[in-house]
């Protein structure tokens, strides 16, 4: 890699189908891996968490913004993250948090995984940019 | 690492605020330097004495108290949107430093982000 390459955090905050900001980041990390630059780990915070369902059936004519996020990362070994906070309100689960509150399903995406955010904080110290997909609007 | 949050949203119409405030406590609990701005109609998070027993919601006033002891070095709130939504001195909490919201602020730290 060039002494320029950059290592990306990317925060999505916009949720799909609702928002652009998923597809928009992911337009963005695939850009940035063909150019030499790595991406350290994609957080979700917010309204982005809904990214990392598996439940997300848009109609067969639609893109599965879930499914390809998930491709994506699986191909480059990047860490995708949902803020634990703003996945249990929003209720997006893994097996454990499915077991601790007794809820009746789990339905986070592979290979999502769900934790705080000192990883968002991590994400900042490790990269050398980080970026914010909003909703807008 | 010196970090600016900011929130432009009023307190109880949308949860991106109390979201952006999270993001900036856990900054102060990993020790990163971290304060708030307050800007656009998110200055009306600084009123003293809010009731919401109204709307079944926790008020955000206790959430901003507990700001210094989290280890947040200021919250700051732009001069022109309190005077928009009618706050001075003697209606905002304590502790609010008033500034000029512009490049200038912003260029004081390394770091700028809303929570959505």
């Amino acid at each position: 890699m060039s002494d320029t390459s950059e290592t990306f955090t990317l925060v999505i905050t916009g949720a799909p189908y609702s928002s652009q900001a998923p597809q928009t980041a992911l337009g963005f990390a695939k850009a940035a891996i063909d150019a030499g630059h790595s991406i350290d780990r994609i957080f979700l915070y917010g309204d982005g968490v809904h990214l990392a369902s598996a439940l997300c059936t848009p109609p067969s004519d639609e893109t599965r913004w879930p499914q390809e996020w998930a491709d994506f990362l699986e191909q480059h070994s990047i860490p995708g993250i949902a803020c634990i906070a703003s996945a249990l309100r929003r209720g997006l689960v893994n097996d454990t948090e499915q077991k601790r509150y007794q809820l009746p399903a789990a339905n986070l995406l592979h290979p999502f995984e769900i934790a705080g955010l000192g990883e968002w904080v991590e994400g900042r110290m490790t990269s050398t940019r980080t970026l914010y997909f909003h909703a807008g609007g | 690492m010196s970090t600016l949050i900011m929130i432009d949203q009023p307190p109880y119409g949308s949860w991106s605020g109390r979201e952006a405030l999270d993001m900036a406590f856990s900054l102060a609990a990993f020790d990163q330097p971290a304060s708030l701005l307050f800007t656009g109609a998110g200055v009306t998070w600084l009123k003293r004495a809010q009731d919401t027993a109204g709307i079944a919601q926790k008020s955000v006033e206790r959430n901003l108290s507990a700001a210094p002891i989290f280890g947040i070095e200021a919250i700051l709130a732009d001069r022109s949107a309190c005077q928009k939504y009618g706050l001075d001195e003697s209606s905002l909490i304590t502790g609010v430093t008033l500034v000029d919201a512009n490049g200038a602020l912003l260029e004081q730290y390394d770091h700028t982000a809303f929570a959505g």
